[in-house]
């Protein structure tokens, strides 16, 4: 409002004017007070600048605006200077100078600090006055207090802004939960739905309002009915719906949706709006069931491992179903303490249990071991405990472990390690190691340890290449071994190396070994399975043995020489009776007869009793060739002439050897059995082949046993040499007593050996050879039964 | 032919034949032979008178011939013995020789080898009889010395002078001077000599 000094109202100079003027006066000084009223209410305030005196006047509610107690007068123009915020001042001024230049209304808003400190933010409008000259000399202007009015702008604006702000959220935390919000206008029958129901029913929001009936043809058909009964129910009895159904997407797929709705009802109960939610729960249900599917395949799983699980942590003890079985509880009491659970451990193994636990506890470490829990019902159980700490960016959370029912595993594995000790004992008492190899790559597969120690290597030192196993072999016998392992690989055959030798790793001893080894024949080129053998033992033994039956030998043929030495000095006793005494006789005849004269009769007694003597000597001899035929009457058996010849050749075999002699046998096949002494059959083979070798003791040679049978039906035996041969003269004279061509022969083998077969009624007699060598033949009269 | 002068050859063995045969040789070079068929035998009729030899075979059935070789040296028998042996070895005729064995051959044996032998054998008996018949004679003389000529004989030919006799034996010079004079005429000594080889062949002890 604008008080204007009105020049024409001030010159009305007559009677009326008087009243008129104190009319107005009085209706100004009303105006006045209400102008100032007005003034207060809106907190408007107005002033004058005058422009030439640069004074200012302002309004009582200018000063209050200021903050300063109304006065009359002027207002210094520093001081409301001073006054405006810092901020402002140039603005103020500036727009004041703009009004001034360009006559245009000034019009700001600035803020100004009130002499207590108080900031206020004021409007000022201010209009520049010009004479009719139009030269300005004054502004006219108002200043309104607007810091109410201002913040409650604000405070509108930060609403609007957080209200907005929030819708924004509700809408990405609805996208974000796949919830969506619907409101159903009963009365109008519409429905709003916000973004992400569209968005749920697969629709763009801007799809426009929504139609019921596309709404009920999106639900699926199965569950359409489910729905709107849920919906009837709710209106009816104010139930609210909380139901899941399927609707199917414009483009055919299918989700799950939870909806929740309540029924809105006015003063009087009459329902007017229901809202809900809609919620896709697509992706949980199938997580769900997914969730539920794996812990039904966990829990199958467990169970047929045998395998339970359990966690220990803040929140508790879990024991998986499985667990409970295993250790034969019930579910229902929950899961033990440490104290009843030890107790379920087998006493040999609670102690070592309970230190594990107790570790675990305090050092937060885990364990994996086996050992033996006793049920309840007192079965005894190995199960395998495995427990591992959760630790969570370095902070302990507890334990989760497995827990193993191992029982069949850990019996079996006893049981194979027992047949494992039984098998190495076994190995180890009788030298015998196995191997399995593949010897064209060289690898190998198993090594038993006696394996190892057989070759002086230490199985403690774990897999040890083949190669250094080969490389203990002897450097005489390693070609062989090789050569026939070679062939067997190239053959596809199976091999044995009879005897080899290797100079052992550890104790550089030399030691004889057997390996056989069996082609696998699954396996690939070169594989083997074999064992190797100890055989140094052995062979010492059999070479004892041997050495042995070659003493026993010696002995039998001394005790043979001796024997003959013995009967033949019985003999040359009794031989030499008579022959010394004959000569003797003789001697005295010669000398009876050289006597002058000669004494005839003495001579002639003498050359009778050189008679005599000459006669018992003859009678000695005779005694002896009769000594078989009379001594003992010899047994008459039908005796296997193969079977002689075999035990024979076995008393000879070390001999033979020795002297290079190679003894083999043709033998009539029909007629082995003669009617004969077996003990003087025996010694007859004996000699016979004990001259043949001895006639081949410095060459070697062969020595050939034949048999046939002749015209006569006799079996012909013919034993032949490549031997010295006989003697160039009479070959007969071989078979007389003490006839020998031997340094150490009593000449008797063959006088003995022809009085034995001639008193078997055959016949033997020597012949010299083509070649070197001689051949001694003699008869036999083949068995009756045979013959026949 | 029988003659006790005639040196005897005694021959044991077994066998008649060759007993004979040796009795007949020895008998044709003049030698008187008697026969035996074991030493118990010979020893049960042993008339030995004259220098005599044993002809002894080695094997005989009962006693052999060394053992019986070591039964006449255990009895005091001095014979020389000649072995005959069908099978002599060495070591049998060393122990036969150290024995005191004349002669060890071997069956059948050369006539002459045993003849030699015998030879020797008699002859080696023959110096051993004559010895022994020496000391024999020479005991008789020993016997008819008194006690003191013994005495002073013994210590006589120990080679003592008759002044260290006489104190000897606590008599006058004199005296043993009479003793030793009777000795030297009753043991037919002509010397001091030839006493002190009576005394070795008589094995008196020495006195001292």
């Amino acid at each position: 409002m604008l008080i204007r000094k009105d020049p024409e109202v001030l010159t009305m100079a007559n009677e009326d004017v008087q009243r008129t003027l104190e009319e107005l006066s009085r209706n100004l000084k009303e105006s006045k007070a209400w102008l100032e009223e007005a003034q207060r209410v809106a907190h408007l305030g107005y002033w004058v600048w005058d422009l030439e005196t640069n004074h200012l006047i302002w309004s009582d509610e200018t000063y209050r605006i200021f903050g300063l107690t109304p006065q009359e007068g002027l207002i210094d123009l520093d001081k409301v200077r001073e006054m405006i915020h810092p901020d402002d001042r140039e603005a103020v001024f500036r727009t004041a100078g703009e009004a001034v230049r360009s006559g245009a209304r000034a019009d700001c808003e600035h803020r100004l600090f009130r002499p207590n400190g108080e900031m206020r933010i004021v409007h000022s409008l201010g209009d520049l006055k010009k004479d009719s000259s139009g030269r300005p000399y004054q502004i006219f202007g108002t200043t309104q207090d607007i810091t109410e009015r201002k913040r409650a702008e604000e405070a509108f604006q930060e609403i609007s802004r957080k209200l907005l702000e929030s819708n924004a959220r509700l809408e990405e935390a609805q996208r974000i939960a796949n919830v969506g919000h619907y409101s159903w206008n009963l009365i109008e029958n519409r429905v709003v739905w916000s973004d992400e129901v569209y968005r749920i029913y697969g629709l763009s929001p801007q799809q426009g309002p929504i139609d019921l009936a596309m709404v009920r043809e999106m639900i699926h058909p199965a569950d359409r009915e489910l729905v709107f009964h849920a919906a009837e129910d709710a209106l009816q009895s104010e139930v609210p719906v909380d139901i899941e159904h399927r609707l199917v997407r414009p483009d055919g797929e299918v989700r799950t949706i939870h909806s929740v709705g309540t029924v809105k009802r006015d003063t009087s109960g009459r329902p007017y709006e229901m809202f809900g939610t809609a919620q896709d729960v697509t992706d949980r249900r199938r997580s769900e069931e997914a969730l539920k599917q794996s812990q039904f395949y966990l829990s199958e799983g467990q169970r047929l491992a045998h395998m339970g699980s359990w966690a220990f942590n803040d929140s508790g003890h879990y024991w998986s179903d499985e667990l409970y079985k295993i250790y034969g509880l019930d579910p229902q009491n929950g899961a033990p303490t440490v104290e009843q659970y030890l107790e379920l451990i087998h006493p040999q193994d609670r102690t070592s249990m309970a230190e594990s636990i107790k570790r675990m506890q305090e050092e937060h470490c885990g364990f994996d071991q086996i050992e033996r829990i006793v049920r309840p019902d007192g079965q005894l159980r190995y199960i395998r405990a495995v427990a591992i700490p959760v630790i969570e960016q370095e902070v302990f959370k507890g334990f989760i472990g497995t827990t193993m029912d191992v029982t069949e595993q850990e019996l079996l594995t006893q049981e194979l390690r027992r047949e494992q000790a039984y098998l190495t004992e076994a190995q180890s008492l009788t030298h015998i190691g196995s191997w399995a190899a593949n010897f064209a790559t060289m690898q190998n597969f198993h090594l038993s340890d006696e394996t190892y120690r057989i070759h002086g290597l230490d199985p403690r030192q774990g897999p040890t290449p083949l190669e250094r196993f080969w490389a203990t072999l002897h450097p005489e016998d390693e070609p062989v071994v090789r050569a026939t392992i070679e062939n067997a690989i190239r053959t596809g055959t199976d091999y044995e190396i009879h005897e080899f030798r290797i100079r052992r790793a550890d104790d550089g001893q030399i030691r004889v070994l057997r390996s056989i080894g069996h082609r696998n024949p699954a396996g690939e080129i070169g594989e083997y399975v074999g064992i190797t053998m100890d055989i140094t033992e052995l062979k010492r033994a059999e070479e004892e043995r041997e050495k042995l039956r070659q003493l026993e030998a010696d002995l039998a043929h001394i005790n043979r020489v001796n024997m003959l030495g013995e009967l033949s000095a019985a003999l040359a006793h009794e031989i030499k009776q008579p022959i010394a005494a004959s000569i003797t006789s003789a001697n005295a005849c010669l000398r009876w007869l050289a006597r002058d004269p000669p004494d005839l009769e003495r001579a002639r007694a003498a050359a009778a009793r050189i008679e005599e003597d000459g006669n018992r000597a003859a009678d000695v001899i005779n005694r002896l060739r009769s000594f078989y035929k009379k001594g003992s009457p010899p047994k008459r058996e039908a005796v296997d002439i193969k079977e002689i010849l075999r035990e024979m050749t076995a008393l000879f075999r070390t001999e033979a050897l020795r002297h290079s002699v190679r003894i083999h046998s043709e033998l009539h096949e029909e007629r082995p059995h003669v009617l004969a002494d077996r003990v003087q059959l025996q010694q007859v083979f004996m000699n016979l082949m004990l001259n043949a070798l001895e006639a081949m003791k410095d060459s070697g040679g062969e020595l050939t046993i034949t048999s046939r049978s002749n015209p006569e039906g006799q079996l012909v035996v013919s034993i032949s040499d490549t031997g010295v041969g006989l003697p160039a003269e009479n070959t007969e004279r071989i078979f007389d007593a003490f006839h020998t061509t031997k340094p150490q022969g009593t000449g008797m083998g063959l006088a003995i050996t022809r009085s034995i077969v001639e008193a078997h009624g055959g016949r033997v007699w020597a012949t010299a050879n083509q070649g070197a060598g001689a051949t001694l033949h003699f008869t036999l009269p083949a068995k009756a039964g045979a013959r026949a | 032919m029988k003659s006790a002068a005639l040196p005897t050859v005694f021959i044991i063995d077994d066998d008649k034949g060759l007993r004979q045969a040796i009795e007949d040789l020895v008998e044709s070079v003049g030698l008187r032979a008697e026969t035996f068929a074991s030493g118990e035998e010979f020893l049960s009729r042993r008339h030995i008178s004259g220098p005599s030899c044993l002809v002894l075979d080695v094997r005989l059935p009962q006693m052999s011939g060394l053992d019986f070789q070591r039964r006449l040296t255990e009895t005091g028998t001095q014979i020389p013995i000649i072995f005959i042996t069908a099978h002599g070895d060495i070591p049998m005729s060393v122990r036969a020789l150290k024995s005191g064995a004349v002669e060890f051959l071997t069956k059948p044996f050369r006539d002459q080898d045993l003849l030699d032998a015998i030879q020797q054998a008699l002859q080696h008996d023959r110096a051993a009889q004559e010895q022994q018949a020496e000391i024999h004679d020479l005991r008789e003389l020993y016997r008819t010395l008194t006690a003191r000529e013994q005495e002073v004989m013994a210590l006589v030919v120990s080679g003592m002078l008759n002044k260290q006799i006489a104190s000897e034996i606590g008599v006058s010079e004199a005296t043993v001077k009479i003793h030793r004079g009777n000795a030297m005429h009753k043991m037919q000594a002509a010397s001091v000599v030839d006493l002190v080889r009576m005394a070795d062949k008589l094995k008196l002890p020495p006195r001292k």
